[in-house]
């Protein structure tokens, strides 16, 4: 018994450390394969792999692809990670890998500065230029995607913010497009007072807490905005505080729908009618063509009257860029690709599958709305403006559009959301500047 | 046992360090070792100062009601026929993950959402308003949330430690003459002492780390009102992208749970003699 004994505990520990030491020698060889990478990023001829934090426009890029391979030989393999946050982790490490993806997605503006300083992405100065002598990007747009005089990001996307708005309750309540300050409080008022509300105003997801911001100092001051967004106004001047009144005075009023409502459900509620206008990224008129509204038919758009009408007109642009990183993996497939993007025929697929205007200024939107739009800003000689999110550094932005949810949900007063703006504008640009020198 | 101590040191205590270390070093680019200023938020970032006062009232409540709950249903579903069905509704909950209870809530909760649609048919819609709009309500009603999952599991264990004790113990006290209240008080009670160090012990350290329900819920906000000290670390390291900082709320995270558990379940241990 005793020596059956020891058998079976001799026996026991031995099974268990081969056990362990199978299971660990297993899950370094999944370790292993998975650090390599071997599979996602690593090059595959024929297409350049592409990070993409939006996986609703996979299919828009496969067939902006199948358009680009005809020119460069390569295909667009899109790897999507739908959360921006983890998707931001994802790229920034990858980007100091042997084997980064060959395109990525990435904010321009500062966003972008700030991912071109860990100095991972290639120079496309050249193909911006070849870009502008063809005429097929707005030179104006190269700040945006430059850092320290160099190019890094090719546009993506050019959209614009904007009011939709429902034209069958429009015309129910015999209401047009506000063309001025006055006749959009006249749609407030007369949508109020037939149980509709007014506009969608969020924060929830946190960064939709800007586009009122940015949209109603815009239309108070461009000008002022701009010196803003740099570092030479502060937010405690008197526009800022005008543009923050008026937003306090529309939530008082109970024209803007409750902030935790989710702009997710704004192309619904505008469809069916419980809310009049919806301010957003031309790029929401693939959420209205989702929902079944017709362009033209169901809905309309047009930019947010200036609150003077000697205001200078504006209007925020939003332009996502591709950026190549230094290390990709198909490095000459991706330059290829990238110096294809804005080619007319790779832009008609991509703007009629995104129902949204293309950064190529010669490509009309196949959206009628959006074409018009494109038209209008064209003929009234607007001035482009870069959105809030990619206009000052992320600290700033990030912590400023913190402070603004508060605002919306009655935390804080138009003056103490200011002052504390201001306080940690002054802190993050003496940051950025202290490491640019 | 080598194999598991090269793993916690690889996995556990390798990172911690490092992350000891980080948080002595500034944010900015070239990152100059910066003593104590990371630390030094808390005292002065209104933000983080409302991170360590949710943290607290997280820990009471979700120490408190899952106790007070847990105890109350297992004591009453104990020893009835309804007892199974009971049990499983109340359960039933402890097997969502936290994100999906936070989707769920999320749905009763907004503003437009199915709490106030109930009240305003009610005709008390002058009650309904945005749950998770204004603090310190919308901490409560996360908190409550929370109770709601987590009460599951220490009914589990009550119940474990009610069918645990002696029938002769109870017999005995009916037959000195003991009401019902006074067996609950002098002979159940005492004799779910181990479980209930266990139940408090968890919601302790759950209480202390709470982050998913958070973060599907208000994602810390609005304007950093609901953030928990396991949420700002997350925010300040990956949004506000600051991991300096982010590291030292970890530090500090990380000590307090220590701190807390070990001398919670020290004078818990130590008075039951073991």
């Amino acid at each position: 018994m005793s020596a059956s004994g020891r058998t079976r505990r001799a026996a026991a520990p031995l099974a268990r450390r081969s056990f362990l030491a199978g299971t660990a020698a297993a899950a370094a060889a999944l370790a292993l394969q998975g650090c390599a990478r071997g599979e996602s990023t690593s090059a595959q001829p024929g297409t350049t792999s592409l990070s993409n934090d939006n996986a609703t426009w996979d299919e828009g890029y496969r067939s902006a692809g199948r358009a680009l391979k005809a020119i460069t030989g390569s295909a667009l393999r899109p790897l999507s990670n739908p959360s921006v946050t983890s998707y931001q982790q994802v790229v920034q490490m990858t980007l100091q890998t042997s084997k980064a993806s060959d395109l990525v997605k990435w904010a321009s503006g500062y966003q972008l500065k700030r991912l071109a300083r860990t100095d991972g992405l290639t120079d496309l100065t050249g193909v911006w230029d070849r870009y502008v002598s063809k005429g097929w990007v707005r030179d104006a747009s190269r700040d945006a995607a430059s850092y320290r005089g160099k190019v890094y990001g090719i546009p993506l996307y050019e959209s614009y913010y904007v009011l939709f708005y429902s034209k069958p309750v429009f015309a129910k309540l015999g209401l047009s497009a506000p063309g001025s300050w006055a006749e959009l409080l006249h749609c407030a008022e007369v949508l109020k007072r037939n149980g509709i509300t007014p506009f969608l105003a969020s924060q929830v997801g946190g960064w939709p807490a800007i586009e009122w911001f940015q949209e109603l100092v815009t239309k108070v001051d461009p000008r002022f905005y701009q010196k803003l967004v740099t570092g030479q106004a502060s937010y405690t001047d008197a526009p800022a505080r005008r543009a923050m009144d008026i937003w306090q005075d529309f939530m008082r009023k109970g024209w803007m729908t409750s902030p935790d409502f989710d702009q997710a459900r704004g192309p619904g509620a505008l469809k069916s009618g419980t809310v009049g206008m919806f301010l957003h990224g031309t790029w929401q008129a693939q959420g209205m063509t989702a929902v079944g509204m017709k362009p033209g038919v169901d809905y309309g758009a047009c930019i947010l009257p200036t609150v003077q009408p000697s205001t200078p007109k504006s209007v925020i642009a939003e332009s996502g860029v591709f950026v190549v990183p230094r290390r990709a993996s198909s490095h000459g497939a991706a330059m290829a690709n990238v110096g294809a993007w804005l080619d007319p025929s790779v832009q008609r697929v991509w703007s009629d599958f995104l129902q949204d205007s293309s950064a190529n200024p010669t490509v009309r939107s196949g959206n009628p709305v959006v074409a018009q739009l494109q038209q209008d800003i064209a003929r009234e000689h607007r001035i482009p403006l870069i959105r809030y999110w990619e206009a000052s550094p992320p600290s700033l932005i990030q912590g400023n559009t913190d402070d603004l949810g508060g605002f919306m949900a009655g935390q804080t007063s138009p003056a103490t959301t200011l002052r504390r703006m201001q306080e940690r504008a002054r802190d993050e640009w003496a940051a950025w500047r202290r490491d640019e020198a | 046992m080598a194999p598991a101590v090269l793993l916690v040191v690889a996995f556990l205590l390798a990172p911690f360090v490092w992350t000891i270390y980080r948080s002595f070093f500034s944010d900015s680019r070239t990152s100059p070792f910066s003593w104590f200023d990371n630390y030094s938020r808390f005292a002065s970032d209104p933000a983080l100062t409302r991170s360590v006062q949710n943290t607290l009232m997280w820990v009471v409540g979700t120490v408190l009601l899952p106790f007070v709950l847990g105890l109350a249903i297992a004591c009453m579903t104990n020893a009835t026929r309804w007892s199974r069905a009971a049990r499983l509704c109340v359960v039933l909950p402890y097997a969502l993950s936290g994100a999906a209870v936070a989707v769920v809530w999320n749905f009763m909760l907004t503003t437009d959402g199915a709490v106030n649609q109930v009240l305003t048919n009610l005709h008390l819609g002058s009650l309904a308003h945005g749950w998770l709009l204004t603090w310190p309500g919308n901490t409560i009603v996360m908190i409550l949330a929370n109770a709601w999952q987590a009460t599951g599991v220490a009914v589990i264990l009550f119940l474990v430690g009610l069918q645990s004790i002696p029938p002769e113990t109870l017999e005995a006290g009916a037959l000195d003459g003991a009401g019902s209240w006074q067996q609950f008080r002098h002979i159940v009670l005492p004799q779910l002492r181990p479980v209930s160090i266990i139940v408090i012990g968890m919601s302790l350290v759950n209480g202390l780390k709470s982050f998913d329900l958070i973060w599907v819920l208000t994602q810390g906000g609005p304007g950093r009102a609901t953030e928990t000290l396991a949420v700002s670390m997350y925010n300040e390291t990956f949004l506000e992208l600051r991991p300096g900082v982010g590291a030292a709320i970890a530090v500090v995270l990380t000590v307090i749970v220590l701190a807390a558990s070990w001398l919670y379940l020290r004078r818990q241990l130590d008075v039951k003699g073991e």
